[in-house]
């Protein structure tokens, strides 16, 4: 066994001529300075590692499945990876010969609501989904905005909340996007096809360190902490999403989704929205990015409609309280001089169930999506090409 | 291509696949060459060619340097190599930073200039490739090193894929002639790099990415003031993360070259076990401490010319180690204090010269260490000099009233993690990880391995790249 470490030592300067370790079995370049470093050695411990491993994998493999099984018995199902490799699967579509495609951008409720199979079915063609969950629809026109490809028609969802802030939780994708090196495509093609389809087990919020983050902590004095908010979503391949069936199903899940948004609901607004003239020069903001976007946007002939998507309960008060309609939805309508089709005024797009508050259920998505499908189509067509 | 992502495991299962296919040694290096190649054009195809320009210069300035007979032209050949290389990396990795710092220069004689800024995307790696092929050209100017037989070889050596983007920092003593005779793993090689392999994703994904780089995050990059306690877990989260992360990638590589039966140095020796700062830098990122100690503090004089130049030899030295860690002055300033430590300790040697220090003594000392250089990884991680000050008059009491920021989540399994990487780092300081493993009954060896693929599998990791790549 090695003899115990000298004051020597600590003395050896970086460039010391000779360090010896006494019964240290491997010397490294440190050791050596100023010569011609020698193969290196390498030692593989004498253990029966057919065993080893054989047992491992055995284990590994026991522990998979129980952790499979348990999320399967909490109420997950296989599906697609609703990722930033996903996203910028569909936004490449866009320069790969779909230029002229009608695209849909906004924020979640455009994500869940709009059942692409359906409008498909409907209007004859099947939309690229490009919504982004808690991220403002204006991030993303601004960078349709910027690629000449994009020629199509453009279906904006104006969550008031995020669309008004600009608050853009995902906006991270698109950066990911134009940065996308050759092997994470790669990555999320093989993910596609030999993981995602197969595990229930495959989604962040069931990954490791939140799982133990989302256990009952003591919490420590003068934190406030908040909760994120959780899974709500199932997601198929082309990003066609609808909502998780615990959520509609799982009452005490659903209170926990409800009980996440009411977070936002009470306390002060964020500091740089605490004063009406803040809010106010925000939302303006907001509206001038957007109205810039589509100034781009129209210039190329790309014909752009807003949607309103419908809320409910308190999450609902809580819009019409913090982004009037009158403040917000009609400034933008005015100012871009687009039309827009909010739930309110059509009553084909009321009474539909919203477990959440936020987000229409799976079946009635499909409802919403038959009702919404024509009315956007007819907004669109009457739309002239140019501006 | 990261080694922590789904591409990397279906191209090394093919890789591997085909290493073993009964094919002439020749053609099973080509294959590795072709191989290495796709390896690095995954992140960026253009960026191949720098990788040839380094390559292609460095061979042609090596087989005129050995030709030549006179002192200046094989000096000319020497400095042609080094130009080029150094001239590649300023240029990518230097060229706006020194820009920036021309036009501050000027202003300061009342001149003013305003730099361009140009979106140069750093390739990954130059920093890894170029002093590895330096290494080359050096060996042989300093005739330590015979140049290899034939361009394959070499070509193989600055670009064999385990080493090449994040080192370890490999030598062409070291690697050159492990491509001369065929090799093949033999089962055991295969299965222990396999399980070394397993043992680097493990501190990448699920320790560095999952549990501690969140926390450092929550204090480096946030708003709010630390206080004393969430300055320390943050840092010593950072600690343990930038740790895990790059000695992790290290043992991938040993591992995936193990796999194909090859052999790489160690890179990191427990170095939180370390005693003193020169004992620290024997134990981390081994291969670029030797290198700068053999291709620049040596040449600047090291320490044969006094005390005085000594010193003056380990500042310049570790200033642009810390330079060569990124184009920022934080690192620069990381690289300074390490010099001052160094010569520090120096200072002390020389007053406590019969100073024999017990068992428990050590130990103080080693923690003391330990905290030493966690004070110098605020400014490897604070982005500005003003972050890092927040942080470092954080961790010295100064914001005492500030809202604590770190959650008892957050605490809890970052000081579970860091007190488990001390405490293996002390059960460890002098032998290997081998001879630790050649000791353990295979049944927790099994139980070991398996718990840690269950790990990496459920934390999910998103490829997130390692922090070293962008050096």
């Amino acid at each position: 066994m090695p003899s115990s470490t000298s004051s020597s030592e600590l003395a050896e300067g970086l460039g010391a001529v000779h360090f010896e370790r006494p019964g240290f079995i491997r010397l490294t370049a440190s050791d050596r300075p100023g010569v011609a470093q020698p193969v290196p050695e390498r030692h593989v411990p004498e253990r029966p590692w057919g065993w080893v491993w054989l047992l491992a994998l055995a284990l590994f493999v026991a522990l998979m499945a129980g952790w499979e099984l348990y999320w399967r018995d909490y109420g997950a199902v296989p599906a697609y990876a609703n990722s930033d490799s996903s996203w910028a699967a569909q936004r490449r579509r866009i320069d790969q010969g779909e230029g002229n495609a009608l695209v849909l951008v906004g924020s979640s409720r455009t994500l869940f609501d709009v059942q692409l199979p359906v409008w498909e079915k409907v209007a004859g063609e099947r939309p690229i989904q490009l919504a982004l969950e808690g991220t403002s629809g204006v991030p993303l026109m601004e960078d349709l905005a910027d690629d000449p490809n994009f020629t199509g028609r453009l279906v904006v969802g104006v969550t008031p909340g995020l669309f008004f802030s600009g608050f853009a939780f995902r906006e991270a994708a698109i950066k990911y996007f134009h940065k996308e090196t050759p092997s994470q495509r790669v990555g999320q093609w093989l993910s596609q096809r030999f993981i995602e389809p197969y595990f229930a087990y495959y989604s962040p919020d069931f990954a490791l360190e939140t799982v133990i983050e989302r256990q009952d902590w003591p919490v420590r004095p003068g934190t406030h902490p908040r909760k994120d908010v959780r899974k709500l979503s199932v997601s198929e391949a082309d990003r066609n999403t609808h909502m998780w069936s615990k959520v509609e199903n799982d009452t005490a899940y659903r209170d926990l989704a409800r009980s996440i948004w009411a977070q936002n609901f009470t306390g002060p607004p964020p500091p740089f929205m605490d004063t009406p003239e803040k809010a106010r020069q925000v939302v303006q903001k907001q509206i001038a990015r957007a109205a810039a976007a589509v100034d781009k946007l129209r210039a190329r002939g790309v014909r752009i409609v807003f949607i309103r998507l419908p809320s409910a309960g308190d999450y609902y008060a809580f819009e019409q309280k913090t982004t009037p309609r009158a403040a917000t939805w009609e400034v933008l309508l005015q100012q871009t001089h687009l039309p827009g089709i909010h739930f309110e005024d059509y009553p084909q797009l009321q009474g539909y169930n919203l477990p959440e508050w936020s987000h229409v259920s799976s079946g009635d998505a499909l409802r919403l999506t038959a009702e919404l499908a024509p009315l956007v189509e007819k907004a669109l067509a009457e739309q002239t090409a140019k501006p | 291509m990261v080694f922590n992502s789904l591409s990397f495991v279906f191209f090394f299962a093919l890789v591997l696949a085909m290493h073993s296919l009964p094919l002439p040694w020749k053609a099973k290096k080509v294959n590795l060459l072709l191989a290495s190649y796709l390896f690095y054009a995954a992140w960026n195809p253009p960026f191949i060619l720098l990788l040839w320009i380094s390559t292609v210069v460095d061979w042609f300035a090596a087989q005129a340097l050995v030709k030549a007979e006179r002192v200046a032209a094989r000096r000319a050949w020497m400095l042609l190599s080094v130009v080029a290389n150094l001239g590649m990396l300023f240029y990518f990795k230097y060229g706006n930073f020194l820009l920036q710092n021309f036009g501050a220069v000027v202003s300061q004689f009342g001149w003013t200039y305003q730099p361009p800024h140009f979106d140069i995307v750093l390739p990954v790696g130059i920093s890894f490739y170029t002093f590895a092929t330096m290494s080359y050209t050096l060996d042989i100017y300093l005739r330590r090193a015979k140049p290899a037989n034939n361009f394959l070889d070499y070509a193989l050596f600055v670009t064999f894929f385990p080493h090449l983007v994040a080192g370890p920092i490999m030598r062409p003593t070291e690697l050159v002639p492990q491509f001369t005779e065929p090799r093949q793993a033999t089962p055991a090689m295969l299965r222990f790099g396999l399980a070394l392999i397993t043992l680097g994703m493990f501190q990448k994904i699920v320790l560095a990415d999952s549990f501690l780089a969140p926390a450092a995050e929550a204090v480096y990059d946030g708003s709010k003031l630390p206080g004393m306690l969430d300055a320390w877990m943050a840092t010593l989260a950072f600690s343990g993360q930038i740790f895990c992360d790059f000695a992790g990638y290290s043992t991938t590589a040993i591992g995936v070259a193990l796999c194909l039966g090859f052999a790489m140095p160690d890179n990191f020796r427990f170095p939180y076990a370390a005693i003193g700062f020169t004992d620290f830098w024997r134990r981390w990122h081994i291969t670029l401490s030797a290198w700068l100690r053999d291709y620049l503090y040596i040449p600047l004089g090291g320490n044969r010319h006094g005390e005085a130049r000594t010193y003056l030899s380990l500042m310049v030295t570790m200033l642009l180690g810390g330079l060569w860690h990124g184009a920022s002055w934080t690192f620069v300033a990381w690289g300074g204090l390490h010099g001052l430590y160094l010569v520090g300790e120096r200072r002390l040697r020389a007053m406590f010269a019969g100073f024999k220090p017990g068992a428990g003594t050590l130990l103080l000392l080693g923690l003391f260490t330990y905290a030493l250089i966690n004070i110098t990884w605020v400014f490897f991680r604070a982005k500005t000099f003003d972050a890092a000050w927040q942080i470092l008059t954080g961790m010295f009491g100064a914001h005492a009233g500030a809202d604590p920021i770190l959650s008892t989540m957050r605490l809890t399994t970052v000081g579970l993690i860091i007190a488990g990487i001390v405490f293996a780092h002390w059960q460890l300081r002098k032998r290997t990880l081998e001879a630790l493993v050649a000791e353990v009954r295979p049944l927790v060896l099994s139980g070991v391995l398996g718990l840690m693929l269950f790990a990496i599998v459920i934390a999910q990791g998103e490829g997130n790249a390692f922090i070293y790549f962008q050096f």
